[in-house]
């Protein structure tokens, strides 16, 4: 290679060198739905049929392969306002489930929570912004079954906006809702909204 | 569209003779409005209702037997011409509105809506705090070593050249 020609080389590492800098230094954030993965897109070809609901049973622990969730389970109440309480901050692969609600695979609307990171960084449900309709979500039970719900979308909403009829409200089948933060974040006011999965109950193992 | 008009208004005028029909005779065009405070209840709530129809110092039976939890007395309240009572909203009592009714002893009667919602979670989770929002570290880290590795590059080319022309 002529002088010349390496002397281009060295300019145009530099400028890749400079983008990297640049472009790293910016803001990386947790996965956010896309609109695909919303109810208003309409369903898709993995919905499937309800299977019937389990007796109560309470979860023991939660996973989600697609997005390498494998997380123990804890009893949440309500706190303040009757927002729902969240597991310790300082762990971070551990969720929650709604103790005075329904129980995963019973008949009903059951409420899982987890966050999305903690002061350390990424925590249990980072990357639930990143699942999709069909998605397997697995609940193992205290009664040794193990629930399978299929999800049905992924939703976020903003904070002030939150929909508490159609997360929390009741359903004629076996349902679930795995929560977390998201849908931007601002450093003055932290995350902006939450992330919905809503999922059905397609079989029991 | 005149069709469609003359469709709606025999609709809407079978809609309010079946709802006189069903509507007891007592409470038939009389009954009078029953203030129901807290509107929205959860089981275990002691729910209020007052009414002006009873009138000044007027007595009265409520019923709220819809939602299990039988009959209350309404007794002249601090306020003038209000009658007062208190019921408890039953622990078994299923989400959904009940109709509270009030018979006074003057004849009149009042009727207003309960809503009851079990308490369960509202509004959004804190699940997070931002720990995971930061430079992407290994891009940064990547950049860096290749704007060194140019500049290394760039230097030993321009040293090489400032002795090629010293050596012509």
């Amino acid at each position: 290679m002529s002088s010349r020609g390496k002397g281009w080389g060295t300019v145009a590492a530099a400028c890749v060198g400079l983008w990297l800098v640049q472009n790293g230094s910016e803001n990386v954030t947790p996965p956010v739905p896309s609109a695909a993965e919303a109810f208003a897109a309409g369903p898709n070809a993995h919905t499937e049929a309800a299977a019937d609901p389990l007796p109560p049973s309470a979860p023991v622990r939660l996973r989600i392969p697609e997005i390498d969730v494998d997380t123990p389970m804890m009893r949440l109440g309500l706190g303040r306002n009757d927002t729902l309480d969240v597991p310790p901050a300082g762990d971070r692969n551990i969720a929650g489930w709604y103790k005075d609600g329904t129980t995963p695979g019973a008949k009903g609307t059951a409420i899982v929570a987890g966050h999305v990171d903690n002061a350390q960084g990424p925590a249990v449900f980072y990357a639930l912004g990143a699942l999709k309709k069909g998605n397997r979500i697995e609940v193992d039970r205290q009664d040794g079954r193990t629930a399978v719900f299929t999800v049905d979308a992924v939703e976020v909403y903003d904070n002030e906006r939150f929909p508490d009829e159609k997360v929390y409200g009741e359903a004629d089948r076996a349902e679930l809702r795995v929560i977390t933060c998201g849908g931007g974040f601002s450093e003055k006011t932290g995350y902006r909204g939450n992330v919905v999965a809503f999922g059905h109950l397609i079989g029991v193992r | 569209m005149r069709t469609t008009a003359r469709l709606l208004t025999g609709t809407a005028l079978a809609v309010v003779s079946i709802g006189a029909l069903a509507a007891p005779a007592a409470h038939a065009g009389n009954s009078e409005a029953l203030e129901v405070y807290p509107s929205t209840a959860t089981p275990g709530t002691i729910v209020t209702v007052n009414t002006l129809a009873c009138g000044s110092r007027g007595h009265g039976i409520g019923d709220a037997q819809s939602l299990g939890a039988g009959d209350f007395q309404l007794r002249p309240s601090t306020h003038k011409q209000v009658v007062v009572g208190q019921f408890t909203v039953p622990q078994h009592a299923r989400p959904g509105t009940y109709g509270i009714s009030v018979a006074c002893d003057n004849g009149k009667t009042a009727r207003g809506d309960l809503v009851v919602k079990h308490k369960g979670p509202s509004g959004h989770v804190q699940t997070g705090v931002g720990g995971s929002v930061g430079p992407d570290t290994a891009q940064v880290t990547a950049g860096a070593a290749v704007l060194a590795a140019a500049a290394v590059g760039g230097t030993w080319l321009l040293r090489r050249r400032a002795s090629g022309a010293q050596g012509r």
